[in-house]
This record gives structure tokens, C-alpha cells and sequence, in this order.
């Protein structure tokens, strides 16, 4: 059974493509899937950082498309978990190294072995994007509540559109912070889907403890306290076709507001 | 030299095939000549052979006969020899004195004598202008402006567009070797001055904004629209019907384009008629038409109705976000105290209709007078 290739892309940066990818793809290999996870940011390689792989590199994507190595040489195991796996970027070249023929052949082979071949896209819409997008046939867009990273994401949603092959695209709100919906500060996620008429697939809440597994090399899925870690294998599931309701992000911001929750649950 | 028979008309001083054709159309316009031999007067300017065919068949649209064209340009006197028209060499210069006082009796040589100030003026005065002899050509340019803007504000389009003409002509030519009659109108194409300065838009209500507001409504648009073009090859699979509209007001719409699909950033459509989208307009996309925009949800991005010039053009939608309309030759902005990021939605929409009045972009609520 072939499997299907998702893009994980967004336009602006920073908003969390990588630790996307690496969450979402540690959390389907957790759930007992094949996944290959494709970093096709070539001269700024991070998903291979965010995985804690660095050091078992040998070999690269650019390496395969030159043909200095076989596919499955230039695939690096996880630590922890033997269901996933690292197809990592050059760091020494641009993005021109490789073509989007290039790399809808590798994913086409990717697809025979695994379930899931996830590919991070770089941010922007020039040739890294257009190289991530060619072997897709589903996209997830991220975007944060933000009007840039809405527009850009717009943007995206566009091109995407018009991609053969991409069947459907489904949006990922990154890094909500309740409190400052609540204050009105922040557009809520309703008013993002709302502005990009588009299927969501999930809400992550921002979390602290992203950054620090960001920085161990442990993706915060592995962290079963995380909220962030939750949100991030609801939308695994998802991905796999499971209904999962959304996750209740609002947590009581103030002491007064636990001790209102604490007597609203006696009661 | 010519009689009460010949109308003339000096275009010395024009140099592109653009400006000809529209001083032409303007002094055929502005004045009742039916029935009469015209006179061309060019200078050095060279035309071929289609645009000399589109310029005989413009005068036959107005009832008048293209006679004699006088040129210093070989060239152009070999192609109106081969049209059986009459060839003149010029006489050294017309503001001979005694050339002048010679011919005064029987002619008139028409162009336009410069307004003093390129103040907007009503269909009235275009009527009521006098024509002399001696002028300063970028003085003429400029009241031709200010008459072409005006007359294509009271309904009457005219011809600059040399482009389209041509290809309609040469189009009637090859398909039906017959020549017809009549030139359909084409809306103007200012020449570029400067770049407008934006007026807001705003409701009815808020009319009073408007009365120390500039007047702004020479705008720019020299680009061709040939087809229903579409960048980024985004729109290959749109459903495109064509259907015949009798709509008299506009003028230059054969045919309407619908689109299924909501437009994202980056995407612009282009129409060479009215358009109606079924979806949103997001911000960041382009809506560009000959004719009518009606959106069918949301507008949020720019909506330019009647780009060639069209002044009658109308852009609708559910809910008027946009963030600029254009209309014809005028530009508004989104008012600033309405630059909301984004959208509340809301069950209740007020569908809106923007409309050209006296050189500003109005809303008014749909079947609003």
C-alpha cells in the first residue's frame, strides 16, 4: 500500500514548520506508522537539530539526488523510535541543488516503504517551495494568529491550489495563547479559519516547553505533560483519519479563576 | 483651398497614432460634420496601412468621408494613395500670415485652444469651445485630457486606444473582407500625468468628507486587456462562460466571466468584460474588468471596474471591504477609521454597490438611487 506524502509548509517563517514536522511525524511513528520525515530546507537544515540527530548524518538528500549514495543509506533512524526516519538536508548547499522532479522521485520511492513521508518545506514560495510541494498530495498549512502569517498563509493556500497532485490542504493554528484571545488581543483561531476558509486540523497552544525540547533535541511530543505535545498527536491522529475533538486549550489564567473552576467542577 | 465642402483637421502637432485618433474623434464629436470631406493634416507622423483603415472607418462612423491627407511622410502618403485618398504636401506653415488670410474665408483649421486652468469642465463647455489656430502643443494635450475624461464621464466614450481599435478593425477585415460602418466606442486611456492622489470612499452619509476633497479622476491605465487573461496559470480550470449582455450602459461588455472560487493574496484575475465571483476576494488579490465586478461574498483585496476608462462601471458585493476600489480612471482607499485587520463576520451582510458620482467613488446599498 503506498502511502501518502504530506508538505508541511506555510510562506512566512518562523512559524513553526520544523517543529511541526518533527512533532507530528514522532507522534505518528508513536502511533505505530512508517514515517519519513523529508527536510527539504537545503543550506539551513534544523528538523534533523529538533530530532537530535545531527551527529548520525552521513549522508544527505543532495547526496542521493547526485547519486554518491542509495535512498535507503541516506536515511537516518530515530534514537528512540525504529518507525521513524530522517531523510536530512545538505547544510553546504542552496536550494538550487535539487529539483522538484528530483525530489517527487524520491518521494514516490519514500511512499512504497513508509506510511507517511513528511516533507518540511522552507519558508517562502520560490524554488525550495516548489521543490517541497512537487511530490505532495496533501498539504498541512501553518499559520500563528497573526494578520502576516494569515496573509502569507493565503498566499500558500493559493498556490497550492493550483498544484496538481496536492488533493487537499488542511490549516494548523500555531502558537494560540488563550489569554490574549480572551483579552481580545489576539485573533482567535475561529476568526482564522473564518479568514482563510479553509478545513482546520489543529490548535497548538504556545508552549515553553517547546523551546526547551527544541533545545535538547527531544520533540515535545515525547513529553506526555506537555499541552503542546497533546495538541501535536491529536493532529496525528487526524492525519490517520481519527475524529478527535479539539483540544481545550483555555487554561484558568488567574488564582481566582482555578478556585472558580475547582468549586464550577464540585458543584 | 477647400471649400465649405472639406472639414479640416490639424493634427501637426500630434505625434502618436494614439493622440490622431483622439483629437480626431474628439473634433468629430464635439462639432456636427455629417456629410462632409475631411482633411487631414499630419506632419511627420507615420501611420500604416490598418491604422489608416481604422481612422477612414472611425470618420465614416460619424457620417463623414476621409478625403485628402497631408503628410510630409512618404511613407504614409504611398499607403493613403493606395486607399484612393487624395495626397497634399503641406504648405510651409500654417501660421503663415498670409496663408492664413488666404484661406480664412474658407476653412477652419481645427484644434483645441488651451483652458487656462485644467480645471474639470461639463459636457457644456466641451460644446461650447472655441478653436483657434496657434497653440502650445502640451497645453492641448493637457485640455484634451480633461474634454476626454470629461466626455467619457457624461457616457461618451472615446478612441485612444489605438491598440484595440486596430485589432477590431483588422479583425472585421480578415473575417468579413467588407468594411463595416460603424466603430464601436472604446473607452479612453488617459496618457499618464501623474500619479492620482487617493480619495477615501465612504457611505452616503458621510458625503461632507468629500467636499474639500480634491478631485482626482485622471487615472492611469495604459495596459492592454486583449483576453481573459489570467496570471500564474492559477485559473486553468475555471468554469468561463460567455453570454451576451444588452446592457446599454456599458458599452464596451460582450461578455461575463464567472468564477467558482474564492481569490487568495497573489491572484489576480483580469476580464475583458463584467465579472461576477461566486466566493471571497481576499486581501492581497486583484480583480481587474472592462465591465461590472460583483462578488458574491466578501471583498477584501482591489477591485478595478471598467479599467480602459469605463466611468459607469460598477463594483458589488456582499460586504465592501476592499482595499482600494478603483472605477474607470478614479481611485479611492478604504477609509481609514474602517482599516480593520480583519473581518467580524456576521449572519447580516449590507450588499453595497459602488458607483462613480461627480469623479468620486460612492457605496450605495444595492437598488439604492
Amino acid at each position: 500500500m503506498a502511502g501518502s506524502v504530506i508538505v508541511i509548509t506555510s510562506g512566512k517563517g518562523g512559524v513553526g514548520k520544523t517543529t511541526t514536522s518533527a512533532n507530528i511525524g514522532t507522534a505518528l511513528a508513536h502511533l505505530g506508522y512508517k514515517v519519513v520525515l523529508i527536510d527539504t530546507d537545503i543550506g539551513l537544515r534544523n528538523l534533523d537539530l529538533l530530532l537530535g540527530l545531527e551527529n548520525r548524518i552521513v549522508y544527505t538528500i543532495v547526496d542521493v539526488v547526485e547519486e554518491r549514495c542509495k535512498l535507503k543509506q541516506a536515511l537516518v533512524k530515530d534514537k528512540k523510535n525504529p518507525n521513524l526516519c530522517l531523510l536530512a538536508a545538505a547544510q553546504t548547499r542552496d536550494k538550487s541543488a535539487l529539483d522538484a522532479e528530483q525530489l517527487k522521485d524520491i518521494c514516490e520511492k519514500l511512499k512504497e516503504d513508509f506510511d507517511y513521508v513528511l516533507v518540511d518545506c522552507p519558508a517562502g514560495i520560490e524554488q525550495g517551495f516548489q521543490n517541497a510541494v512537487a511530490g505532495a498530495n496533501e498539504a498541512i498549512v501553518v499559520t500563528t494568529p497573526e494578520m502576516s502569517a494569515i496573509r502569507d498563509a493565503d498566499r500558500i493556500i493559493g498556490l497550492l491550489e493550483s498544484k496538481e497532485g496536492v488533493e487537499r490542504y488542511r490549516l494548523l493554528v500555531n502558537r494560540v495563547r488563550p489569554k490574549l484571545i480572551k483579552a481580545n488581543d489576539m485573533m482567535g483561531v475561529d476568526d482564522v479559519v473564518e479568514i482563510l476558509s479553509c478545513d482546520l486540523i489543529g490548535v497548538i497552544p504556545e508552549d515553553t516547553n517547546i523551546i526547551t525540547s527544541t533545545n535538547k533535541g527531544e520533540p515535545v511530543v515525547n513529553d506526555e505533560k506537555s499541552l503542546a505535545g497533546m495538541a501535536y498527536i491529536n493532529v496525528a491522529k487526524r492525519i490517520t483519519g481519527e475524529d478527535v475533538p479539539l483540544l481545550d486549550i483555555d487554561e484558568p489564567s488567574t488564582l481566582l479563576d482555578k478556585i472558580k473552576k475547582f468549586f464550577a467542577k464540585k458543584a | 483651398m477647400y471649400d465649405n465642402e472639406y472639414f479640416v483637421v490639424d493634427m501637426a502637432s500630434c505625434s502618436s497614432t494614439g493622440e490622431i485618433i483622439n483629437s480626431l474623434s474628439l473634433a468629430l464629436e464635439t462639432l456636427n460634420h455629417t456629410g462632409k470631406k475631411i482633411v487631414m493634416k499630419l506632419n511627420d507622423s507615420y501611420l500604416n496601412q490598418s491604422q489608416m483603415l481604422s481612422i477612414q472607418s472611425l470618420i465614416t462612423s460619424y457620417g463623414c468621408i476621409l478625403d485628402t491627407v497631408e503628410t510630409i511622410n512618404e511613407d504614409t502618403a504611398k499607403i493613403a494613395e493606395n486607399m484612393n485618398l487624395f495626397v497634399q504636401k503641406p504648405i510651409e506653415k500654417r501660421i503663415d500670415e498670409k496663408y492664413e488670410k488666404e484661406n480664412s474665408s474658407n476653412f477652419e483649421p481645427f484644434t483645441i485652444k488651451p483652458e487656462p486652468k485644467p480645471e474639470l469642465i461639463s459636457l457644456k463647455d466641451v460644446n461650447g469651445l472655441h478653436f483657434e489656430a496657434d497653440l502650445d502643443a502640451m497645453e492641448q494635450r493637457q485640455s484634451q485630457i480633461n474634454i476626454a475624461s470629461d466626455l467619457t464621464q457624461a457616457g461618451i466614450s472615446l478612441s485612444s486606444d489605438f491598440e484595440t481599435i486596430e485589432k477590431q478593425i483588422s479583425n472585421q477585415y480578415g473575417m468579413n473582407e467588407e468594411i463595416s460602418t460603424t466603430v464601436e466606442t472604446f473607452p479612453t486611456v488617459a496618457p499618464i500625468t501623474e500619479t492620482p492622489e487617493f480619495a477615501t470612499f465612504n457611505q452616503v452619509e458621510e458625503h461632507k468628507e468629500f467636499e474639500n476633497a480634491e478631485k482626482n479622476s485622471i487615472g492611469v491605465y495604459k495596459k492592454a486587456y486583449d483576453e481573459n487573461q489570467i496570471h500564474d496559470d492559477q485559473w486553468e480550470e475555471v468554469d468561463f462562460y460567455e453570454t451576451p449582455t444588452n446592457d446599454p450602459v456599458v458599452s464596451d461588455t460582450k461578455n461575463t466571466t464567472y468564477i467558482n472560487q474564492t481569490l487568495r493574496s497573489g491572484q489576480i484575475l483580469e476580464a475583458d468584460g463584467n465579472v461576477v465571483i461566486i466566493g471571497d476576494c481576499h486581501p492581497g488579490s486583484e480583480v481587474r474588468a472592462l465591465g461590472d465586478i460583483t462578488v458574491w461574498g466578501v471583498l477584501s483585496g482591489i477591485a478595478h471596474a471598467g479599467c480602459k476608462g469605463n466611468i459607469n462601471a460598477k463594483v458589488r458585493a456582499l460586504k465592501m471591504n476592499a482595499v482600494q476600489l478603483r472605477i474607470g480612471n478614479c481611485y479611492s482607499r478604504r477609509p481609514d477609521s474602517t482599516n480593520i485587520p480583519y473581518i467580524i463576520r456576521s449572519s447580516i451582510f449590507t450588499p453595497e454597490e459602488a458607483r462613480v458620482v461627480d469623479g468620486e467613488i460612492m457605496l450605495f446599498k444595492i437598488n439604492q438611487n
